[in-house]
C-alpha cells in the first residue's frame, strides 16, 4: 500500500516538472518578452539592459531552472496588462471557478446519479429512454448554445436568476446547469451500467429471494457499488470542468480563470496564460492523485493489480 | 420586429419587472446606480488607466485643475479658481482652497506639482505621454499658486491640463504605485470604497466641494461593472440588474427602443472610425501597401456608406478627411475616394496585384464591421486574416510593428481640435505608419505655435497630403448608443464623458 | 509487469464506459445522417442558392421563409452582413466535416502509433508512453486549446493540429490494450518466428484486427473534435472569417440570441444533429462490432 502511494505520488510530481516545462517553453515562444516589457517606443539599451536584469540571455535550461525556483516560491511571473503579480489575479480567480465547477458536480452527481440508477433498474422504460436521451443531448449540445437557452428561459422569460456576475450563489446556478449537463452523459452512463450489473449480481437476488424489500436492496449495495466508478469519474469530469469552463464564464461575466486565461490572450499577456495553465493542471493533477488514493482505500482489490 | 409570442412574453415580464419589488428597483432602492462597460478598470490609478474608461475613471475619483463641460465645451474651473497666461510658454494657476483629498489631507500646490512632475516624466510611462510631455518645469509660488512653464509653445496646453488629475504627494509616496492602484485616493466626487477591476464600487464623496464645474453626486452609490459580452449586458438591462450601458450596436438598440424598462438615446462623439495603413513598410519591407495605388484601391473598395448605415447606425456619417468633422482645423475639401470596385480592381491590376495578395489586419471594436471590411476587401482580390485582440494589445502591436492594417477608431479624448489627433497618429510617433516628412513637418510646426489661422493652414497641408497619399481610409463618425433604465436620469454628453454626479433618480 | 494503469484507473475507465444501446434502427439513422451531411458538404457549390461569402448590407437580417417577414430568395435567411444563411449553413458544413475528419486523422496516427508502440515492446517503452498519456490527460484541453491558438495562430491546418494533440489518447488507450492482447497470440509468435520485422508484425498482423474497434473510437472522437472547434470559433480563436463554420455562425449570431434567436438556433441545431449523427453511428458500430462487453 505504501509502495503504491509512494509511487503515484513521485508519478505526480514527475507530470507537474514536465507541465510546467512545457508551460515555461510556450512562454518563451510567445515573443521577446523584453520588448513586450519595456513597452511602446523604448530604445533598443533598455531593451537590452532588461534582458540582463531578468536573466533572458541565459541559456534556455538555466532560464528554466531559474523560473522553477521561482515558482515554487510563488513567484509566478508578472501581467504585462495589469503590472501586478499573476500569482494574485490567478489567486483571485481560482474561487470563482472552483465554486462553479463545485455546485456543477453537485448538480451533475445529484441528477445524474438517481436518473442513471433508476434507468439501470429498468431498462427499456420510459424512464431508461429519457436517462439516454438526456445523456445523449448533454454530449451533442454545444454548451454556448445551451447557456444561451438558459439565459433565455430562467434569466428573461420567466427571471428567476440573475444573468451576470459572480455576487451570490444565485448567480452560479445558470452557468453551473450548463456545465453540469455536460458531465451528465457520462455519470449517467455509469450509474445505469452499474446499476444493471448489481440487478444481475447473484448477491442481489439471494437478497431478494429472501425477501428484502427492493429500495434496500438499491440503496444500500447498488449505491455503495456504484460509487467506486462514480468517484473515479466525478474526479475527471472535474478536471474538465475546471478546465471547460472557459465558454461559460465569458458568457455569464464571471471572472473565473478560464475567463482570465481568455482575457490573457486578447490582451497578448503571456505571463497570465502560461501561469492559469499551470495551475488548472496542478489542481487536476493532485485531484486525479487523490481520487486514485480515495479508490485504493474504498476498494484494496485496486492495488494489488 | 419581435413576433408577437415572444412580445407578449416580454410586455407580461416588463409589466412583471415594474411592479415587483425585484433588481430594477432594487438598485434604486439601494440608491445605487449600476453602470455597465466592456473593459475593465486595469487599474484605480488614473495615470495608469488608459482608454476611454480610464478617462471616466478620472472624472469620477479624481479632480484636474480645469473642466471641459461635455455639452457646452466651455472650461471651467475645478481644482483652480482662475488661470492666465503669463508668456507664450507659461500658464499660471490660482489653486483653490480648502479642498481635500478622501483621505482627509489638504490638496496644495505641491500635490499640483508631484502631479504634473510624474506625468511629464517619460519613466512614469503614464496612460498617454503627450498629455504631460510638453511640460518641463512646475513651480509652487506660493502654497496656492502654481506655475506649469513648457519648453515650446503648446497651442493645446489647457486641454491637456483638462486631463491631468491631481493626486496626493504625501499619500501616494507613502502607500507606492502598486497599493495607491488598488486603494486610489483623489479629490474627485465620488470614492473609490470597494471592488476591483471588475466591480469597482464608487461611493459619494460627502464633502465634495462646490463652485467648481463639477458637483456632489445626487445618487450615493455608483457601481462600475465590467461587463465584456454585450449580449449579458442587453439581458441585465432589460432585467434590470443593470441600470446604463452605453455602445449597445444599433441592432440591439433598435429593439431595445421597443421595450419599455429602457430608455435609448443616440448621440454624436467625437469618435471617428477609419483604416491606418502600413504605407512605410515598417512591418514588411516587401509590404503591398507601400504603393499609394494600392492604398487607394483599398479606400474605392469600401462601400463606407452601406456600412455607417447599416452597421454603425445612427447619426453616423461618412467622414471625408482624416479628422472629426467639428474639430477646428478639421477641413472636408480634399481628394475624395468614393466606393468604385471597377476602379479598385484597375488600381490593384496596375499596381501588379490582380490576383490579389494575403495581409494581416487587426481590429478590436466591431466584429461585424470588421467583417464587412474583410468582404469589401475580399471583392477585389485582398484576403486579410483577421487578428481580433483588446485594444491595448492592437496598439502595442502596431508599435512593435506588425500591423499592416488596422481597424481603428479615436475620440481625440474629446478635445475639439485636431492637433489632438494628428500629432498622435503622424509626426514619428510610435503609431506613425506613414512617416512622410510632409505631414510631419506640418504637424509639428502647427503644434508649436498659437496662431489659429496659421495653425489651420499647416493641418490642412497635412489632411491634404494624408488624403492624396491614403495613409488613411476615413470612414464614419461613430455616435453611440447610451441605453438606461427607466427609472434614472444620467444626463448623455456630447463627448462619451459621461457626468454621473448629474445622473438622478425619477 | 505493474503499471499503475490499472482496468480501474482514469485511463481505463474512459474506454470502458458503459454504452448506450443504441439498436439497430440507431445506427442506421446515425450513418443516414452522417452521409446527408456528407453529400451536402461535398455537392456545396451546387447546392448553395447564393454565394456564401457575397454580402449585402442592404438585405441584413432577413427572416427565414418559415417566419413573419420571410422570402422565398433567402430560404433560410441572412446574417448581419446581408449574407444568405442557407449558403453559409450548407458550406459551413465542409469546414466542420474537414476540421472533425482532419483533426481525427492526425491524432489517429499520433495515438494509434504510439499505442502500438506501448503495447507491442511493453516494459520501458510502455512506461514512456503512459507517462506521455498521463501528462496529457493533466492539461485542460479547452484552456491549452486556445492557449495554443493564441501563441501560433489559426491556419485551417494549425487548428486542426492544435486540437489534434488533445484528442489521441483514446487511440491510445484502445490500441494498446488491444496490441497487449495480441501480442502474445498464435499468429504473432508464427509471423515473428518467420523473421518477420517488428515494424511489419505491427502494422500488417496486429493493426487490421484493431480496425473496427478504432473506427468507433474515430467515431466518437470526431464529435468531440467538432464540438471543440466549435466552441473555440465562439470565443473567436478558431476558423477565421470570411470562412464559416457552424461554430462561428453561433459566435457571429451571438448578438442577436435574445432578439432574432434563429440566427443562433440555426446552426446550433446543425450542429447537435451531427454530433447526435456521428454519436449514434459510433455506440451503434460498437453494440454491432463488440456486443459482449469486451473486446
Amino acid at each position: 500500500m505504501a509502495y503504491y502511494i509512494a509511487r503515484r505520488l513521485g508519478l505526480a510530481v514527475m507530470v507537474m516538472l514536465t507541465i510546467s516545462l512545457l508551460s515555461f517553453l510556450m512562454l518563451k515562444m510567445s515573443g521577446d518578452l523584453a520588448i513586450s516589457m519595456a513597452g511602446e517606443g523604448s530604445g533598443a539599451d533598455y531593451v537590452e539592459f532588461l534582458r540582463k536584469t531578468y536573466g533572458w540571455d541565459k541559456p534556455l535550461i538555466v532560464q528554466y531552472g531559474d523560473w522553477l525556483w521561482k515558482a515554487l516560491r510563488g513567484d509566478i511571473g508578472t501581467s504585462f496588462y495589469y503590472g501586478s503579480p499573476v500569482l494574485d489575479l490567478v489567486a483571485k480567480s481560482m474561487p470563482v471557478t472552483l465554486t462553479l465547477g463545485a455546485w456543477a458536480i453537485v448538480i451533475a452527481l445529484g441528477t445524474a446519479i438517481p436518473l442513471g440508477m433508476a434507468a439501470g433498474s429498468r431498462p427499456g422504460s420510459w424512464i431508461d429512454r429519457i436517462a439516454l436521451f438526456i445523456a445523449l443531448i448533454g454530449v451533442s449540445t454545444p454548451i454556448f448554445w445551451l447557456s444561451f437557452v438558459l439565459i433565455l428561459v430562467l434569466g428573461l422569460e420567466f427571471a428567476v436568476l440573475p444573468i451576470s456576475g459572480g455576487g451570490t450563489p444565485a448567480h452560479f446556478v445558470m452557468p453551473a446547469i450548463a456545465l453540469a449537463f455536460y458531465s451528465m452523459p457520462a455519470i449517467i452512463r455509469i450509474s445505469r451500467a452499474g446499476m444493471i450489473d448489481v440487478m444481475r449480481s447473484d448477491y442481489i437476488r439471494t437478497a431478494r429471494a429472501k425477501g428484502l424489500r427492493p429500495h434496500q436492496i438499491y440503496l444500500g449495495h447498488a449505491l455503495r457499488n456504484t460509487l467506486v466508478p462514480v468517484v473515479a469519474v466525478a474526479s475527471v469530469q472535474f478536471g474538465f470542468l475546471l478546465g471547460g469552463s472557459v465558454v461559460v464564464e465569458n458568457i455569464f461575466a464571471l471572472h473565473g480563470i478560464g475567463y482570465l486565461t481568455w482575457e490573457a490572450i486578447n490582451q497578448n499577456d503571456y505571463p497570465v496564460v502560461q501561469a492559469a495553465l499551470l495551475t488548472v493542471s496542478s489542481a487536476y493533477v493532485v485531484l486525479t492523485l487523490l481520487a486514485d488514493l480515495l479508490n485504493v482505500m474504498i476498494d484494496p482489490r485496486i492495488r494489488l493489480d | 420586429m419581435l413576433n408577437p409570442l415572444r412580445r407578449g412574453l416580454f410586455a407580461v415580464l416588463a409589466a412583471g419587472i415594474a411592479f415587483s419589488p425585484l433588481a430594477a428597483h432594487a438598485n434604486k432602492a439601494n440608491d445605487t446606480l449600476v453602470a455597465a462597460f466592456q473593459a475593465k478598470l486595469p487599474s484605480l490609478d488614473r495615470y495608469h488607466s488608459p482608454g476611454r474608461e480610464g478617462f471616466l475613471l478620472g472624472l469620477l475619483a479624481y479632480d484636474a485643475l480645469l473642466y471641459r463641460d461635455p455639452t457646452t465645451f466651455e472650461v471651467k474651473p475645478l481644482l483652480a479658481t482662475a488661470w492666465r497666461q503669463v508668456d507664450e510658454k507659461t500658464w499660471e494657476f490660482d489653486i483653490r482652497k480648502g479642498v481635500k483629498f478622501h483621505n482627509g489631507d489638504p490638496m496644495t500646490a505641491e500635490d499640483v506639482a508631484y502631479s504634473f512632475e510624474y506625468a511629464a516624466n517619460p519613466d512614469s510611462k503614464v496612460f498617454n505621454r503627450m498629455t504631460g510631455g510638453w511640460i518641463s518645469k512646475v513651480e509652487v509660488v506660493d502654497p496656492f499658486k502654481v506655475r506649469v512653464i513648457s519648453d515650446k509653445v503648446t497651442p493645446l496646453a489647457l486641454e491637456y491640463i483638462i486631463q491631468l488629475p491631481i493626486v496626493p504627494k504625501a499619500y501616494r509616496e507613502k502607500v507606492g504605485l502598486q497599493a495607491f492602484a488598488e486603494k486610489p485616493v483623489g479629490t474627485g466626487p465620488y470614492k473609490v470604497s470597494g471592488g476591483s477591476g471588475n466591480d469597482v464600487v464608487f461611493t459619494r464623496n460627502d464633502d465634495y466641494f462646490e463652485g467648481g464645474g463639477k458637483s456632489k453626486p445626487k445618487i450615493g452609490k455608483l457601481i462600475y461593472r465590467a461587463i465584456p459580452d454585450v449580449n449579458t449586458q442587453v439581458a441585465e438591462l432589460i432585467g434590470g440588474g443593470i441600470d446604463w450601458a452605453y455602445y449597445i450596436p444599433t441592432d440591439q438598440a433598435e429593439k431595445l427602443k421597443r421595450l419599455p424598462m429602457v430608455d435609448v438615446i443616440n448621440a454624436d462623439t467625437f469618435r471617428i472610425g477609419f483604416l491606418t495603413l502600413d504605407a512605410a513598410g515598417l512591418s514588411d519591407p516587401k509590404s503591398p501597401l507601400k504603393d499609394v495605388k494600392v492604398r487607394q484601391a483599398i479606400a474605392y473598395a469600401i462601400d463606407r456608406a452601406a456600412i455607417a448605415k447599416s452597421l454603425v447606425g445612427g447619426a453616423s456619417k461618412v467622414i471625408p478627411s482624416a479628422c472629426t468633422p467639428s474639430q477646428f482645423g478639421c477641413i472636408t475639401d480634399v481628394t475624395q475616394y468614393g466606393y468604385d470596385v471597377t476602379k479598385a480592381k484597375a488600381l490593384m491590376a496596375e499596381s501588379g496585384y490582380a490576383n490579389g495578395f494575403d495581409i494581416d489586419i487587426y481590429g478590436y471594436r466591431s466584429r461585424p464591421v470588421a467583417e464587412a471590411i474583410i468582404g469589401y476587401l475580399n471583392a477585389i482580390g485582398i484576403r486579410p486574416n483577421l487578428h481580433w485582440l483588446q485594444y491595448s494589445a492592437v496598439i502595442q502591436a502596431r508599435r512593435d510593428h506588425k500591423t499592416p492594417i488596422v481597424i481603428d477608431d479615436f475620440g481625440s479624448a474629446g478635445v475639439n481640435d485636431v492637433g489632438a489627433a494628428l500629432p498622435f497618429f503622424f509626426a514619428e510617433s510610435p503609431d506613425d505608419q506613414s512617416r512622410d516628412p510632409v505631414v510631419t513637418q506640418a504637424t509639428k510646426d502647427a503644434g508649436s505655435i498659437a496662431d489659429p489661422d496659421k495653425r489651420k493652414a499647416l493641418y490642412a497641408t497635412a489632411l491634404k497630403q494624408i488624403a492624396d497619399q491614403a495613409y488613411w481610409v476615413p470612414m464614419f463618425t461613430m455616435p453611440v448608443n447610451y441605453v438606461m433604465s427607466k427609472t434614472v436620469d444620467v444626463p448623455v454628453p456630447a463627448d462619451e464623458n459621461v457626468e454621473f454626479w448629474r445622473a438622478t433618480w425619477k | 509487469m505493474a503499471s499503475h494503469i490499472t482496468p480501474h484507473s482514469p485511463q481505463a475507465r474512459l474506454w470502458n464506459r458503459p454504452r448506450l444501446p443504441v439498436g439497430r434502427w440507431g445506427l442506421i439513422l446515425g450513418a443516414v445522417i452522417i452521409a446527408a451531411i456528407f453529400v451536402i458538404a461535398v455537392f456545396a457549390p451546387w447546392l448553395a442558392p447564393h454565394p456564401p461569402y457575397e454580402q449585402s448590407l442592404s438585405d441584413r437580417l432577413v427572416r427565414p421563409v418559415f417566419m413573419e417577414g420571410g422570402t422565398w430568395n433567402h430560404l433560410l435567411g441572412t446574417d448581419h452582413l446581408g449574407r444568405d444563411y442557407l449558403s453559409r449553413l450548407i458550406y459551413g458544413a465542409r469546414l466542420s466535416l474537414m476540421v472533425g475528419f482532419g483533426t481525427i486523422l492526425l491524432s489517429a496516427v499520433v495515438g494509434i502509433s504510439l499505442g502500438l508502440l506501448a503495447g507491442y515492446f511493453g516494459g520501458r517503452t510502455d512506461l514512456a508512453v503512459m507517462f506521455i498519456l498521463t501528462v496529457r490527460l493533466s492539461l485542460p484541453i479547452m484552456l491549452a486549446a486556445i492557449s495554443l491558438v493564441g501563441l501560433l495562430g489559426n491556419s485551417l491546418f494549425l487548428m486542426m493540429v492544435i486540437l489534434a494533440s488533445f484528442l489521441w489518447d483514446q487511440f491510445l488507450v484502445v490500441t494498446r490494450s488491444l496490441t497487449m492482447r495480441y501480442r502474445d497470440a498464435e499468429f504473432v509468435l508464427a509471423a515473428r518466428a518467420s523473421g518477420l520485422s517488428d515494424i511489419r508484425i505491427m502494422l500488417s498482423e496486429i493493426l487490421p484486427n484493431l480496425l473496427s474497434p478504432l473506427v468507433v473510437v474515430a467515431t466518437l472522437e470526431m464529435a468531440h473534435a467538432i464540438l471543440l472547434e466549435a466552441a473555440l470559433s465562439f470565443l473567436g480563436l478558431g476558423i477565421r472569417p470570411p470562412d464559416t463554420s457552424w461554430g462561428l455562425m453561433i459566435a457571429e449570431a451571438k448578438d442577436f440570441v435574445f432578439f432574432e434567436s434563429w440566427l443562433v438556433n440555426i446552426p446550433g441545431l446543425a450542429i447537435f444533429v451531427l454530433v447526435a449523427g456521428i454519436t449514434f453511428l459510433g455506440e451503434g458500430l460498437r453494440v454491432w462490432l463488440a456486443p459482449d462487453n469486451s473486446q
